[in-house]
C-alpha cells in the first residue's frame, strides 16, 4: 500500500511541473498591457513602474520564471492588487466557508442520490425508474445559478422558509473562531445560532449538490444494476440469505466502486460549483471571491486560487485512488 | 407692560424650543443591514479612490466641511464652525469646534488637522496611486501641490494656504478623502507618511489604526469580499444626530435579484443601488420602498473627437443632436429615472444652467446635414461591451437605439465596441475613436469637475487626445473661474464657459441619470443625495 501511495504522489510531480508553467504563462498571455489590464483607469506611470518590478516583468523569461517558483515554493503567493490584502490569509479566512457549503451539497448529494439510485435499480424500467431518471437528467442540465435563484425565489421570497443569503444571520454579529460555523456556534453554546447556520446551509447545497447528486444516484442505479445480475448474488440469493443481507453485503459492497470515483470527482467539481453558488448566495467562500478578483481584474487572486484549487484537486484524487485501493484490493497489486 | 413683554419674549422661546424638539423621533435601537454594489477597498480615507469606500468611511469619519443631507453642492461647517476667506483668496482660516474626540479618545484640534493636511501634502509617492483625488484636486504633491501649508494659530483655529487661488476650493474638501483622522491612530496605523508599502499600512488594511474618525459610527471590523461593520458612536458630539441604529453592516452583495430578494426577505433593510430594470419590482411590493435622490450627479453623452470627418463639422454634431429621440432612450433605457440633459453638467451642479440643447427632430437634423456640405456620412461608433455604468446601464441597447436614429438621417454608422479595460478607456483617451459611448458621475459639484476635469480641459497646455476640441477661449475662461476671487466673478466666468460649449456642441449630452436606492418600508429617515453623501445616523428602523 505505501508504494503504491508513493507511486500515485511520483506520478503528480510532472502534472504540477505543467501547472506551474501554466500559470506562469497566465499573467504574461494577457491581452494588452498587463500595467492597464491590472491597474485600470487611474493608473500612474509611477504605479506601472512599480507593477513591472514587483512583477519582474522586465528579467528575462526564465528568470522571472525561477523567480515564480521560488516565491510560490517558499509559500508567497501574491497580494490584491485592489486592496493589498495578502492571498494566503485571506484565501485561509474563506476557505471554511467553502468546505462547510462543499460538505452540505455532498450530504445531500449522498444522501438522496444513492437511496434514489437503489430504488430505481431495484423497479427498473417501471414509473419510479422514470421518474427519478428524469428528474436526475433535469439535476444535471440545469445551471446551477439558474436553480440557486429558483430555491431563493420559491423558498425565500414566496415561502419564507428559509434564509437567501449568507452564512449566517448578519444582525446576530457572531465572531467566529475556526470560520467553520457550524462548529463556531456550537462550541459557542449557542444553538439558536447553530440552528441559523444549517437554515443557511439548505438552500445552497441543494443548488450545489444537485449535479452530484445526479450523477452519483445514476451511478449508483447502473452499478447496482450490473452487479445484481452476477453470479455471486444470484448464488448468494440461492443460499437462501435474507434480502437485505444480499444487498448489503453482496450487491452495494462492490456497487461502491464506481461510486466511490465518481463521488471523488464530483467533490473536486462542487470547487468549480461553489464559484456560482456562492456568489448566488452572498456565500463568503472562495468561490464568490475569485468571481470578484476575475471581475476586478484581481490577477495575483485569481493566479493563486488555480494554483490553490489544482492542488485541492490533485489531493481528492489522490485520496479517491487510495480510497478506491483499500476497496479493492486488486488494483493495488496492479 | 415689561412683565408683558418678558413673557412675550418667553413665549416666543419656549416655541423655538418647541419647534426645535418637534423634529421627527426615530426609534433608537437594531441593527441596519445595508447592501452595496461591491465590497470597500480601504478603510484610510486618504487612500481612497472609489464609490464603496467612501460611501462606509463617511459615516466614521469627518471632514471640516461638508454637504447640507439632500445636496450636491451646498457647503456646512462640520468639524469646522466656521471658516473665513482672506482676501486675495489664497488663505482659508477655520474655527474648529471645541469638545470633539477621535474614537480613540484623543483629541480633535487643531494640531490633528494640520497633522492630516500636512500628511495630504508630503504622501509618499508610492502611495499617490490610491489617494487619487488628493492629487488631482491639488495638481500633485510637495512643491506641486496647491496647498501650500497647514498652520496651527491656536488650538482651535487652523490656517490653510493655497499657492494661487481656487474658487472651488471649499467644494472639494467636502470629499472623505479630506476627512480628519486622529493623528494618534494614523501613527499607529503606520499612515503617517512613514511607511510606504500600502499592505503594511495597517490603517488602511483594516487592522491597527484602520478609520478612527470623530463621526457618529465607530469601525469595528472588516471581513474582507463579505461586508463591513461599523457601530453607534455614543458619544457623538452633535447630540441631535447621534445616530438611532446601533450598528450598521455593509455587505457587498454583487448580484442585482439577490439585492431585491434580500430586501424582499428583509435580510437587506437598505440597497444603496438598484438597477433601472428593478424599479418596476420594487414599486409593485407595497412592503418596500423606491427611494429617488431627487437630482442627478452625472451625464451621459455621445462622445466626439474632432481630428475625424466628418464630426469636425460643428453642422453634423448638431445634426446628431437633433437626430437622437431622448424620449424614448429614456423610457426604454432607465425606466424613467433620468431626465433629457440641458447641459454637459446636471442641474445641481453649481452654476448650471438650461442651454437650450437641440430636441428630437429628424427634419432638422437632415436640414443641417444638407447645410453642412459633407458628403461622406460615414462614422465609426463605439460602445463598452462587458460594462454598465449608472449613467449607461445598458451600453449596447443605448447604442443599438442611437444608431438607429442617426441612420434614419442619413449618417452610416460603423459598428465597433471592445472591453472596458481591455481597451476601451485606453483608446478613447489616446484619441483613437470618431465617436463613443461615454459619461461622467461627479465626484464634487463644482462646473470644473464636469466641463474641465472630464470633459474639454486642456491637458499640458493643448486640447486633449480623448475629444481634440480646440478652444482657447474656453480653457481660459474655466481656469480664470477657478482662480476667481470673488463668487460673482466666478459665476459670470462659468457662464461664459457653458454658452462657448453650447456655441459648438462638441459633443451630444443625452441624459443625467439618476440611480435610484431602495429600501423596506419600515425604513425611515433617510435621506437621499445624488452624490452618495448619506448619514446613516439619521435612519431609524421603524419595527417591533
Amino acid at each position: 500500500m505505501g508504494r503504491y501511495i508513493v507511486r500515485r504522489l511520483i506520478a503528480a510531480i510532472p502534472v504540477l511541473i505543467g501547472l506551474s508553467i501554466l500559470l506562469f504563462a497566465y499573467i504574461r498571455i494577457l491581452p494588452g498591457d498587463p500595467c492597464v489590464a491590472i491597474l485600470g483607469q487611474h493608473r500612474t506611470p509611477e504605479a506601472c513602474a512599480a507593477l513591472r518590478e514587483n512583477l519582474g516583468l522586465d528579467l528575462p523569461l526564465w528568470e522571472q520564471y525561477i523567480r515564480y517558483l521560488t516565491n510560490t515554493l517558499s509559500g508567497d503567493l501574491g497580494a490584491s492588487v485592489i486592496n493589498s490584502q495578502p492571498f494566503l490569509a485571506e484565501f485561509l479566512t474563506r476557505f471554511p466557508g467553502t468546505v462547510e457549503l462543499t460538505i452540505g451539497a455532498l450530504v445531500f448529494a449522498l444522501g438522496a442520490g444513492i437511496p434514489l439510485g437503489r430504488i430505481a435499480a431495484r423497479k427498473v424500467g417501471g414509473r419510479v425508474d422514470g421518474l427519478i431518471t428524469g428528474v436526475s437528467l433535469f439535476g444535471v442540465s440545469i445551471p446551477v445559478f439558474v436553480l440557486g435563484l429558483a430555491l431563493v425565489a420559491v423558498f425565500g421570497v414566496i415561502l419564507e422558509w428559509l434564509p437567501t443569503q449568507g452564512r449566517i444571520d448578519a444582525r446576530a454579529r457572531f465572531d467566529a473562531t475556526s470560520g467553520l460555523l457550524l462548529i463556531d456556534t456550537l462550541f459557542a453554546g449557542r444553538l439558536d445560532l447553530f440552528v441559523d447556520v444549517v437554515r443557511h446551509l439548505i438552500l445552497p447545497s441543494i443548488a450545489l449538490g444537485s449535479i452530484p447528486l445526479a450523477i452519483i444516484a445514476r451511478i449508483t442505479r447502473a452499478s447496482v444494476i450490473e452487479v445484481v445480475n452476477e453470479d455471486y448474488v444470484r448464488t448468494a440469493r440461492s443460499k437462501g440469505l435474507k434480502e437485505k443481507t444480499v444487498d448489503n453485503r453482496h450487491v452495494m459492497r462492490n456497487a461502491w466502486l464506481p461510486v466511490t470515483t465518481v463521488v471523488g470527482l464530483q467533490a473536486g467539481g462542487l470547487l468549480g460549483g461553489a464559484v456560482l453558488t456562492e456568489t448566488v448566495f452572498v456565500w463568503n467562500g472562495v468561490g464568490r471571491w475569485v468571481v470578484d478578483a476575475i471581475q476586478n481584474r484581481d490577477y495575483p487572486i485569481v493566479q493563486s486560487t488555480i494554483l490553490v484549487f489544482a492542488l485541492i484537486f490533485l489531493v481528492v484524487n489522490l485520496l479517491v485512488d487510495i480510497g478506491y485501493a483499500l476497496l479493492n484490493p486488486k488494483i493495488r497489486y496492479q | 407692560m415689561k412683565n408683558l413683554r418678558i413673557g412675550a419674549i418667553l413665549g416666543a422661546l419656549l416655541m423655538v424650543a418647541a419647534a426645535c424638539s418637534s423634529t421627527p423621533v426615530g426609534k433608537a435601537g437594531g441593527t441596519l443591514i445595508v447592501a452595496l454594489p461591491g465590497d470597500i477597498v480601504r478603510t484610510d480615507a486618504a487612500l481612497m479612490d472609489d464609490s464603496n469606500t467612501s460611501y462606509v468611511i463617511q459615516q466614521v469619519v469627518e471632514t471640516l466641511v461638508g454637504l447640507e443631507p439632500g445636496s450636491t453642492s451646498k457647503v456646512i461647517p462640520v468639524l469646522a464652525e466656521s471658516y473665513v476667506m482672506s482676501a486675495d483668496g489664497l488663505t482659508y482660516t477655520f474655527k474648529l469646534r471645541s469638545g470633539i474626540k477621535f474614537h480613540d479618545g484623543t483629541e480633535f484640534n487643531a494640531d490633528a488637522v494640520v497633522f492630516n493636511y500636512e500628511r495630504f501634502i508630503g504622501l509618499p509617492t508610492e502611495l499617490r496611486d490610491y489617494a487619487f483625488y488628493i492629487g488631482d484636486i491639488f495638481g500633485g504633491y510637495g512643491s506641486e501641490s496647491n496647498l501650500e501649508s497647514a498652520t496651527k494659530i491656536d488650538d482651535l483655529t487652523v490656517a490653510i494656504k493655497l499657492r494661487k487661488a481656487s474658487s472651488n476650493f471649499l467644494l472639494t474638501q467636502t470629499l472623505q478623502v479630506f476627512a480628519i483622522q486622529s493623528p494618534t491612530a494614523l501613527v499607529l496605523g503606520k499612515a503617517d507618511n512613514t511607511e510606504t508599502d500600502v499592505a503594511k499600512i495597517t490603517a488602511a488594511t483594516g487592522g491597527a489604526g484602520a478609520m478612527v474618525g470623530t463621526g457618529p459610527f465607530k469601525f469595528v471590523k472588516w471581513t474582507v469580499g463579505d461586508s463591513v461593520e461599523v457601530e453607534k458612536n455614543a458619544e457623538y458630539w452633535d447630540k441631535a444626530k447621534v445616530a438611532y441604529v446601533d450598528a450598521i453592516i455593509f455587505k457587498a452583495v454583487a448580484e442585482e435579484a439577490q439585492r431585491v430578494n434580500g430586501l424582499a426577505t428583509g435580510e437587506i433593510d437598505l440597497a444603496q443601488t438598484i438597477a433601472p430594470a428593478t424599479i418596476a419590482a420594487i414599486a409593485a411590493n407595497p412592503d418596500l420602498q423606491l427611494i429617488d435622490r431627487g437630482s442627478s450627479f452625472n451625464t451621459f453623452q455621445i462622445s466626439m473627437n474632432h481630428t475625424y470627418a466628418p464630426i469636425s463639422n460643428p453642422k453634423i454634431r448638431e445634426a446628431i443632436a437633433y437626430a437622437i429621440d431622448y424620449d424614448f432612450l429614456i423610457e426604454t433605457f432607465y425606466a424613467g429615472a433620468a431626465v433629457r440633459a440641458t447641459n454637459w453638467m446636471p442641474a445641481g451642479v453649481a452654476y448650471a444652467k438650461d442651454l437650450n440643447l437641440p430636441g428630437y427632430d429628424v427634419e432638422k437634423a437632415k436640414q443641417l446635414i444638407e447645410e453642412s456640405g459633407e458628403t461622406d456620412l460615414t462614422i465609426d461608433f463605439w460602445y463598452p461591451n462587458d460594462v454598465s455604468r449608472p449613467y449607461m446601464p445598458d451600453p449596447k441597447g443605448l447604442f443599438e437605439a442611437i444608431t438607429a436614429n442617426l441612420e434614419a438621417v442619413g449618417f452610416t454608422i460603423n459598428p465597433n465596441s471592445d472591453g472596458w479595460r481591455e481597451g476601451y478607456l485606453d483608446d478613447e483617451n489616446q484619441g483613437k475613436y470618431e465617436m463613443w459611448l461615454l459619461g461622467w458621475t461627479g465626484d464634487w459639484a463644482g462646473p470644473d469637475n464636469f466641463l474641465k476635469t472630464a470633459f474639454f480641459g486642456y491637458k499640458n497646455g493643448a486640447p486633449s487626445k480623448e475629444f481634440a476640441y480646440k478652444n482657447d477661449a474656453l480653457d481660459k475662461a474655466m481656469n480664470d473661474a477657478l482662480a476667481a476671487g470673488t463668487e460673482a466673478e466666478a459665476k459670470t466666468l462659468w457662464e461664459t464657459a457653458q454658452d462657448l460649449i453650447r456655441a459648438d456642441m462638441p459633443t451630444v449630452p443625452v441624459a443625467n441619470s439618476k440611480p435610484q436606492a431602495a429600501a423596506t418600508i419600515d425604513l425611515k429617515g433617510f435621506i437621499g443625495s445624488a452624490a452618495l453623501n448619506e448619514p446613516l445616523n439619521l435612519v431609524w428602523l421603524d419595527r417591533p
